[in-house]
């Protein structure tokens, strides 16, 4: 009876369409967040004292190097449980991540060296934390590429979930790179032990662009997680059910 | 306004930041959709050139 719900939650005709519901609940508050967030972060938080207006590229920076880790993670997760359990559903989620988690690793390079160039006086160096986040692009292309190389996508599944789970260990790496070596990225001011370093003006906006980019991964992956399904399934009846509306 | 749009002397750094980042959401929103859309024209082909087949 407890397994009920996990049944259901690895039936593709269940996923597909209560994704499909659950999608708008997610995206609405996702916009009205990073408006907010955006707002907040642009306008109303006050200047730094060191950095002035340019560490306002905090707000965009920190959300995305925050959804470049946590996608990776879920995509790790969703790997692990589609191998062990053998369970459909948890590859497509994790098929879904890797286009999500790679675009925004990007966001976070371009974005990271934008506020080096002013700040540190460079756009790049070869540094532990900068360095590990390339890695995690490479990460997140070469579990695309390995993806695409095979046309059989139950076996597409499994390879590609081993590599996900194997890079999994980059995302402690550059978690606590700045922390562990002597690195030119500032240490953590959000997520620290004894609470965030800033004060609210302008730890709330970024607090609210966390969570809506959060809440717009979990949109964008149901929106993919519904492709991975249906390209995943051979059942004629349910398919022709769910693609008649 | 312009002061806003100076961002302190920061505006080459902070704009190009927040435009690159908006086309990261937008471009998602887009492959997204273009994904889910691909799947179900596929999904309809399969069923019509035969039911359970590949």
């Amino acid at each position: 009876m407890a397994w009920t719900w996990f049944h259901r939650l690895a039936s593709p005709p269940h996923v597909y369409r209560v994704a499909g519901r659950l999608t708008p609940w997610l995206a609405w508050p996702a916009a009205a967040l990073i408006v907010a967030g955006l707002i907040g972060g642009l306008v109303l938080a006050p200047p730094d004292y060191q950095q002035g207006d340019g560490y306002r590229i905090i707000y965009v920076h920190a959300p995305s190097a925050w959804m470049s880790l946590m996608v990776y993670t879920t995509m790790a997760v969703a790997a692990a449980i589609g191998l062990i359990w053998r369970m459909k559903v948890a590859h497509a989620v994790a098929a879904s991540c890797a286009p999500i988690g790679a675009s925004f690793t990007f966001a976070a390079l371009v974005t990271g060296s934008l506020w080096g160039a002013p700040m540190w006086g460079t756009y790049w160096q070869w540094d532990p934390r900068l360095t590990s986040e390339l890695i995690l692009l490479f990460l997140y292309l070469g579990y695309m590429g390995l993806r695409s190389a095979f046309d059989d996508v139950q076996r597409a599944d499994r390879v590609s979930a081993v590599l996900a789970i194997v890079g999994v260990v980059n995302v402690p790496i550059i978690h606590y790179s700045v922390i562990w070596w002597n690195s030119l990225h500032q240490a953590p001011s959000v997520m620290r032990l004894g609470g965030p370093t800033m004060p609210a003006s302008m730890f709330v906006p970024l607090l609210m662009m966390l969570v809506g980019f959060t809440l717009f991964f979990g949109a964008l992956l149901l929106v993919r997680v519904r492709g991975e399904v249906l390209s995943r399934e051979r059942a004629a009846t349910w398919i022709r059910e769910a693609l008649r509306t | 306004m312009s002061a806003f749009l100076d961002m302190g002397g920061y505006a080459a750094y902070v704009w190009p930041a927040y435009a690159v980042t908006l086309a990261v959401m937008v471009g998602n929103i887009i492959w997204a959709r273009r994904a889910l859309k691909r799947s179900r024209k596929e999904a309809l082909h399969r069923l019509a050139v035969g039911g359970t087949e590949k």
